[in-house]
């Protein structure tokens, strides 16, 4: 295990799945960690999984204001900028209201590009920021419609943001996950189509199986503290499926 | 204690620049190396940097006669291979109207024909949840002035990762690439001296982290996509400075 002692972590997303993962990895070799979630049941597990060092913040995402505050006066400083959060789920485009729209495009790309605005200051040169995009934003996957355009915002940003901070001395990249059994989906399907989705991607899958989240993990924690001469690009942890 | 205790690895082109720079990490991590090269003496060099966990062989990769002598070679030695690294290669800086068909014969011998047969031959050696990782180059996805060939082998390159991908994944060999913009070397001094300052310049001065990047930025990139990465394969990772990607 890797020595991150005395490194900052801002997980947001980080109380299940990729984000917890994550948050474990590096609390369990000495980080520092703020997570945020909004699940009760998830909140109570990732206290529980993390080291007593480790914070956990139940903000919403768009409280971007506070969620700096509370790093800031935590921290003083943030090394890892990793930003997580996300929501899944869509339907055909015929179906998608506006509602359904708003409510992804706020959570997937309107909260990050706010929360990286507001953690700049924070940021010393060395840091690096991290986004989770998805194989999604380069495929045309039906009833994704929206998740896979928030997604492609998100990936564009890491871009723009990376040109804009690189001479801040600060990196930004993503990563960009294919099919990983984490749980989210079925949290915004049912619990049959949730596992009838997860079949077919992993019979199509080049490796004929799901990620697990800390191979997630292990990608965010290369671009975080090993990339040193990679900004702006997206790393892809999926199997192979994107890519063959 | 180091990440990769017992772990085997083979590198091509391991005998300087970006290939020893891994052979170094790997070496410091635990991993015994076995690296190769064309000149003896950069050979003895490497041997004696890397020190007893590391064998130097000399072996040209343009020569099928020679991979396949380096197969036996990495089997006596190793029985067994958990990172393939296919690094060796060369660079081409010829405008195009003066490219010669022997230049772009070498530049594909050496940059393509012979890391595929690298895989072809040592493919059979390598233990299941092993992983190779090609050293392609940011120039396959642009148009530098002068490097048609070397770019074109490059792509070429970067298509096999996928291609082989598919093909060995279902002996669980994952084959990634690594693609380095432009890293502190030593190579452009070496193959173009009356035009490397001039190169060095304008590639800083593009570059949006205004520097060159150190072969040591570039081991860890390796080392992760041949150990790390266990749900990664097909992909080209970019070590660059963001050169293309901003």
């Amino acid at each position: 295990m890797s020595n991150y002692e005395g490194k900052r972590v801002v997980v947001t997303g980080g109380t299940s799945g990729i984000g917890l993962a994550t948050a474990k990895l590096l609390d369990a070799g000495g980080a520092r960690v703020l997570v945020t979630g909004r699940t009760p049941a998830s909140l109570t597990a990732a206290a529980a999984a993390l080291g007593p060092r480790a914070l956990v913040d139940d903000r919403d995402v768009a409280d971007v204001d506070g969620l700096a505050e509370h790093a800031a006066a935590a921290f003083g400083g943030v090394d890892l900028l990793m930003l997580n959060a996300g929501a899944t789920g869509g339907a055909a485009i015929e179906d998608t209201t506006g509602e359904q729209y708003d409510d992804l495009f706020a959570v997937n790309t309107r909260a990050p590009f706010f929360t990286v605005q507001r953690f700049v200051p924070l940021l010393p040169p060395g840091s690096a920021v991290v986004l989770t995009t998805s194989i999604a934003n380069r495929k045309g996957i039906p009833g994704t419609s929206v998740y896979s355009a928030t997604k492609a915002a998100l990936r564009s940003m890491t871009r723009t943001f990376a040109a804009e901070l690189v001479d801040r001395g600060i990196r930004v990249n993503a990563v960009s996950p294919g099919p990983v059994d984490t749980g989210i989906l079925e949290r915004s399907m049912p619990a049959e189509a949730a596992s009838e989705f997860l079949a077919a991607q992993r019979a199509v899958n080049p490796m004929r199986r799901l990620g697990e989240p800390e191979e997630i993990a292990k990608a965010i924690i290369f671009l975080a503290f090993d990339a040193t001469y990679t900004t702006g690009a997206e790393l892809t942890v999926d199997g192979g499926a994107s890519q063959l | 204690m180091g990440r990769y205790d017992g772990k085997t690895a083979v590198i091509t082109g391991g005998s300087s620049g970006l290939g020893l720079a891994a052979a170094r990490h790997l070496v410091d991590e635990g991993a015994r190396v076995l690296v190769t090269g064309r000149t003896q003496e950069t050979l003895d060099d490497a041997a004696a940097q890397l020190g007893g966990r590391a064998i130097a062989v000399r072996s040209d990769t343009s020569s099928l006669t020679e991979i396949d002598t380096l197969a036996e070679r990495v089997r006596a030695e190793f029985g067994t291979v958990d990172a393939l690294v296919v690094n060796a290669g060369i660079g081409s800086f010829d405008p195009f109207d003066e490219v010669t068909e022997r230049t772009f014969d070498d530049v594909f011998a050496i940059n393509t024909k012979g890391p595929f047969f690298t895989v072809q031959k040592l493919a059979p050696l390598m233990t299941e949840g092993s992983g190779v990782v090609l050293t392609t180059s940011t120039a396959n996805q642009t148009g530098w002035d002068a490097l048609s060939v070397y770019s074109a082998s490059k792509a070429a390159l970067r298509s096999m990762a996928r291609t082989l991908s598919r093909e060995l994944l279902p002996r669980g060999i994952r084959v990634n690439a690594v693609s380095p913009g432009s890293i502190d070397t030593g190579k452009l001094e070496k193959e173009v001296p009356e035009r490397a300052a001039e190169l060095k310049a304008a590639f800083t001065a593009s570059n949006p982290m205004q520097r060159f990047g150190q072969p040591s930025e570039f081991a860890p990139a390796v080392a992760f996509l041949a150990f790390d990465a266990t749900f990664v394969a097909g992909i080209e990772l970019v070590v660059d400075g963001g050169d293309s990607q901003l």
